[in-house]
């Protein structure tokens, strides 16, 4: 039982990824390869970008850059996000002050904040970063918030009936309590993270895996776009699969339902 | 007839818990009236009223969740608080902590009240034994059945060596097997540690089975209607007339219809 369930594991998703591609195939027979290149062909160019170097920087080198820039994006989201939106969610008087702000900045994808961005701070590293920051946070303190105003307040009671202090309940109580708002928010807040460095990169950048998709366009070569976005699902489900893999180490309770 | 031994049983016993005019108030709303009863040291105490009579709030008052409106309640001569005294509360719901361990669910009172490790240790593994959780310790809760659940909220709560466990139909959600099953436990660990407790519960079966006195209240707003003295021997048999007797005789007090 357990084992075909493990096989399940494997099996399902290399069985419907290659259905996909069988598809895509399918499709692109019969159009022509301006309009869809064939799976052989974006991996055979993928293989040729992987050899080649694109203005300068190997395709290992624009992943690179575009990891750095979201992975710096991200820690700084957490390091402010994560403090606001508990606070928020454990004090009244803070989630009256600044909750009506993130109800006006929630809306606004960040993508509509480039060309400020750009005016900021200039076509280099900053305005990337900004506006992948800029994702990450909001979606970082909302999570962090509403886990936060969904804690059980039993085991807020079961803690007060000990005795416990204001800061006892907080750290003991209702922080592992929303660890798994928090751990949702911060997958939500890395794929937001990575969706916007591509957009940002999409403008004016040198490096960057959103530049090879430009390059690719600018240069008429669907297959160049296509080795650019396989490449950012790819990075994308692992940034994923990697953060899923903390959640188990970080919240172990959790294991035995998921 | 049933109270005749009232006085002599109060004498015999120490005070533990003293409410004295017990009164609150939601704003108009007057739910508790002028409440006034010991709680005797070691005493297993139940609690019976109607429906929606303020058995809650009673609760809460006496573990110092909300404040109250008027009079007082003394532990050992002095106003109750959770921070000197070890008030212990086993709520309806089962709130085993989800993210610890059996043991780390006993450790948390523990630590919250910042005893030296090594007498923590000494307590769960002692508490351990006596709710017979020891091959469990290292389980999450939601990997146990309701009852061992709650029995590591229980444990978790005489660990601390409560001045006062109240507890507010525990059982209430389990069904019937189980809670006979929890009652025996909690009569064998009451008797094992000597804790004072107060049980709250609206079945009153429940309540002459572990009772040594029952306080039956009145409907809003509530008072101490009565109180009755059960000294049935131990263990108690739902089938024995004189139980029967004491059953019928708290229902024929408690009805508010």
């Amino acid at each position: 039982m357990t084992l075909s369930k493990r096989g399940m594991a494997i099996i399902a998703p290399v069985v419907s990824i290659a259905i996909f591609i069988l598809l895509w195939g399918l499709v692109s027979l019969n159009v022509s390869a301006d309009f869809l290149p064939s799976p052989l062909a974006v991996l055979k160019e993928g293989i040729r970008l992987f050899h080649a170097k694109i203005s300068g920087t190997s395709l290992i080198g624009h992943i690179g850059w575009s990891l750095s820039r979201v992975l710096i994006a991200f820690g700084l989201a957490i390091v402010l996000g994560l403090p606001i939106g508990l606070y928020m969610g454990w004090s009244r008087v803070f989630e009256k002050i600044v909750s009506p702000i993130f109800e006006v900045l929630r809306p606004i994808p960040p993508i509509a904040w480039i060309p400020i961005a750009i005016l900021w701070l200039g076509v280099a590293e900053g305005s990337k970063i900004f506006i992948c920051f800029v994702g990450a946070f909001v979606i970082m303190i909302l999570n962090a918030y509403t886990g936060m105003r969904y804690v059980d307040p039993l085991l807020i009671d079961a803690a007060k009936s000990f005795g416990a202090t204001r800061t006892q309940q907080f750290i003991n109580v209702a922080i592992p309590a929303c660890m798994p708002s928090i751990f949702a928010g911060v997958q939500n807040a890395l794929s937001m993270s990575w969706m916007c460095v591509l957009a940002a990169e999409m403008v004016g950048a040198r490096q960057g895996v959103g530049f090879i998709i430009i390059q690719g366009m600018d240069l008429n070569k669907p297959s160049m776009i296509l080795v650019g976005m396989v490449i950012i699902g790819i990075v994308g489900s692992l940034l994923a699969a990697a953060l899923r893999w903390i959640e188990r180490l970080l919240c172990p309770w959790r294991r035995e339902l998921v | 007839m049933l109270t005749g031994n009232l006085k002599e049983y109060s004498e015999s016993r120490e005070v533990k818990v003293s409410v004295k005019n017990l009164t609150k108030c939601y704003g108009d709303l007057l739910v508790l009236n002028d409440i006034n009863f010991d709680i005797y040291k070691g005493e297993m105490l139940c609690i019976v009223g109607p429906t929606g009579c303020g058995k809650t709030t009673f609760l809460n008052c006496l573990s110092r969740f909300i404040p109250i409106t008027n009079g007082s309640i003394l532990v050992d001569g002095e106003p109750a608080d959770p921070k000197i005294h070890n008030i212990a509360f086993v709520f309806q719901e089962v709130s085993a902590i989800p993210w610890l361990t059996v043991e780390d669910n006993i450790r948390f009172g523990l630590r919250i009240k910042r005893l030296p490790e090594d007498e923590i240790e000494t307590r769960v593994e002692k508490m351990l034994d006596i709710v017979g959780l020891r091959k469990y310790r290292t389980y999450f809760p939601q990997q146990l059945s309701a009852s061992m659940e709650q029995r590591v909220v229980i444990a978790r709560n005489f660990a601390i060596n409560p001045d006062l466990l109240l507890m507010d139909e525990p059982y209430g959600q389990l069904d019937v097997k189980l809670r006979y099953y929890l009652e025996d436990e909690l009569m064998r660990i009451w008797k094992e540690l000597g804790s004072t407790v107060a049980f709250i519960t609206h079945n009153i079966e429940e309540a002459v089975y572990l009772a040594e006195r029952i306080l039956i209240l009145s409907p809003k707003p509530c008072t101490i209607r009565e109180e009755v003295i059960v000294d049935l021997p131990r263990p108690r048999r739902y089938d024995d007339p004189e139980f029967v007797k004491i059953r019928d005789y708290v229902t024929e007090r408690i009805k508010w219809w």
